[in-house]
């Protein structure tokens, strides 16, 4: 799959890219693939912010839906008669590090080192996706993890893996399993999850 | 103690206060002006051969118009798509203070595309100057150092050569087309230096423009809220009681005969008055005034089929002066191309061009940014043992001594 992002900040536990197409990130909770500089190692991560603004450092953007002649311009036209927006504008994208992959073992716990700024980040597909969530170790550094929207984070990466396998519901049923047993002390938040859950 | 603000501010009301008085005898004079201006429509034929008897011996600008005075032409009808490329520069001057001798010059370069196939592209390209040959000009034993004026000379030179790459690379696709720089195409800064520099400079600026003419892509340059006097300088000819140019006499002002009979000269109405005060009311939205030529002598004198033409434009509360080549302003397509896409421009950018602006921000060096350079600079000369320091003079304005 074409990359569709470079990493632009980096930490042992989350990282952020910049989207090489203006507006077009990985969508919420999908799950993204960032290279490392060893060779069969990369590092992965469920995107759980999306932002988009000024390259320049406190810049804004202006309104410009009204031209000067007084003409109303929406939405795409926007972008259309104004090309260097998308040279000034920039789209980010933040994940969560929730595993990586050596050797071909895919292994769900931090790795040894965040990814390089700089290096590539791809999304995954139907197949990666249902390959990593063959087990849900990663749910409990999502469950806990701070200052991130996590429950709206784990539910939204569960429907997309349940999406992307032909088991979806035996799927479903698995990931609700875990979650009782991960949110045991906690009914409310339980509840509320599986709630997002529901086949 | 830096600015001592409480003394200032008195000051500042003074000066507010002044100003406020300034106005309305300004707008008495403007009056004036404009009438005379107005009642001189149809005769500027006749004017210009005065502005070109008086070129040597008028103390002031003039401007040689080339069109009826009274032109207030409409905005043209834009094409569906067109293309553009534009440049600025900015520089961090040779500090005398600092550890080497060096300059940086910092280029911004812009390309955009409207209409059907719409795309930008842009992008800067910092130089560093450090070479005998970029610090110095010679012309036998003399040596002048490029720094202040000749270093902006020189930055002009750049963002001329970076307009004909960016032609180059990006205006072969037969798309209508024009370069937009940011200020004026005439060179007043060299017009008092050596000759020798001014050739120097002139030479590479004027080789910019054939380039350009060479590959047909019309160039332009803008000017926000524009100070010249020079239409105002042709008014000072109209009001003067030495011009008689069926005689082949212009205004002498050595040889003032209003100062010599003791009186005030009969241009002083003029003083302080600016082309816009004049052309602003005949000119609604979008409207361009007439085009006249610049008799600046650098101009007149040195700049060939390339001597600078401007016509005055109104964007929005303000008029915008906007200069063209020779080669451009004689040819009325090109004329009424200028017009509608330099007014695009501005309109997109509410008021003032897309293009200029976003060449601004990427030439822009910001003091954050300067003084990363400054760090580099040292570091990168502390490690490779060049042994260079500051002078004592600057190591003492960084800080406050106890």
């Amino acid at each position: 799959m074409q990359r569709i992002g470079e990493v632009i900040e980096s930490s042992t536990t989350r990282f952020t890219a910049g989207a090489y197409e203006l507006l077009e990130a990985p969508p919420f909770g999908s799950l993204v693939r960032a290279q490392t500089r060893s060779e069969g190692m990369a590092v992965y991560g469920l995107v759980y912010e999306i932002r988009t603004g000024s390259k320049e450092p406190g810049g804004r953007a202006v309104m410009r839906g009204r031209t000067y002649s007084g003409r109303n311009l929406y939405d795409g036209e926007i972008y259309h008669e104004h090309p260097d927006l998308a040279e000034v504008l920039q789209t980010e994208f933040s994940a969560i590090t929730v595993g990586f992959v050596e050797g071909g073992r895919c292994y769900q716990y931090l790795p040894p080192h965040p990814p390089p700024v700089h290096y590539s980040v791809y999304p995954s597909d139907d197949a990666e996706l249902a390959g990593f969530c063959e087990s849900s170790d990663f749910f409990r550094s999502v469950l806990f993890a701070a200052q991130i929207p996590s429950d709206e984070l784990l539910s939204a990466a569960i429907r997309a893996a349940a999406r992307a396998r032909p088991d979806s519901r035996d799927y479903l049923v698995r990931a609700g399993r875990e979650l009782a047993s991960l949110l045991k002390d906690d009914y409310d938040r339980l509840t509320a999850l599986l709630r997002r859950i529901r086949p | 103690m830096g600015l001592d603000l409480t003394a200032l501010s008195r000051q500042v009301r003074q000066m507010s206060g002044a100003a406020a008085l300034r106005v309305a005898d300004t707008a008495e004079r403007t009056a004036h002006a404009v009438s005379r201006y107005r009642e001189s429509a149809g005769e500027e034929r006749h004017w210009a051969r005065a502005a070109d008897l008086s070129r040597e011996s008028a103390s002031w600008l003039l401007a040689h118009p080339v069109e009826p005075l009274g032109t207030a032409r409409g905005l043209p009808e834009r094409p569906e798509s067109y293309a553009l490329v534009a440049s600025d520069g900015s520089q961090i001057d040779l500090d005398r203070h600092g550890s080497v001798a060096c300059y940086l010059i910092n280029i911004g370069r812009v390309f955009l595309r409207y209409g059907e196939d719409p795309l930008a592209r842009l992008s800067s390209e910092p130089a560093l100057y450090y070479r005998d040959e970029d610090l110095y000009l010679t012309d036998g034993a003399r040596r002048v150092a490029i720094e202040g004026n000749y270093l902006s000379a020189r930055r002009d030179v750049d963002e001329g050569v970076a307009l004909v790459g960016l032609a180059d690379e990006f205006l072969s696709d037969g798309l209508p087309c024009m370069a937009l720089q940011d200020g004026t195409l005439i060179r007043w800064a060299l017009s008092g230096a050596e000759r020798f520099v001014q050739e120097h400079f002139l030479e590479r600026y004027l080789a910019y423009l054939d380039a350009m003419r060479e590959r047909g892509v019309p160039v332009a340059s803008y000017i926000s809220r524009p100070r010249s006097p020079e239409v105002v300088g042709t008014i000072r000819l109209m009001l003067c009681p030495d011009v008689d140019v069926a005689a082949g006499r212009g205004a002498k002002c050595d040889e003032c005969s209003d100062v010599a009979d003791g009186r005030e000269p009969s241009c002083a109405v003029c003083q302080g008055l600016v082309d816009t005060d004049v052309l602003a009311g005949q000119l609604t939205e979008g409207q361009r005034g007439p085009l006249f030529i610049s008799m600046s002598r650098i101009n007149v004198e040195d700049y060939r089929e390339h001597t600078i033409h401007f016509f005055h434009m109104r964007v929005g509360r303000e008029l915008a002066r906007v200069e063209i080549p020779q080669w451009v302003a004689q040819d009325p397509e090109q004329v009424d191309l200028i017009h509608a896409l330099v007014y695009d421009q501005a309109a997109r950018g509410d008021g003032y061009p897309v293009a200029l602006a976003r060449a601004h921000e990427q030439a822009v060096v910001r003091s954050a940014d300067r003084r990363t350079f400054q760090s580099i600079l040292e570091g990168s000369l502390y490690r490779a043992e060049a042994g260079a320091s500051a002078s004592a003079k600057k190591d003492s304005k960084s800080f406050i001594r106890g």
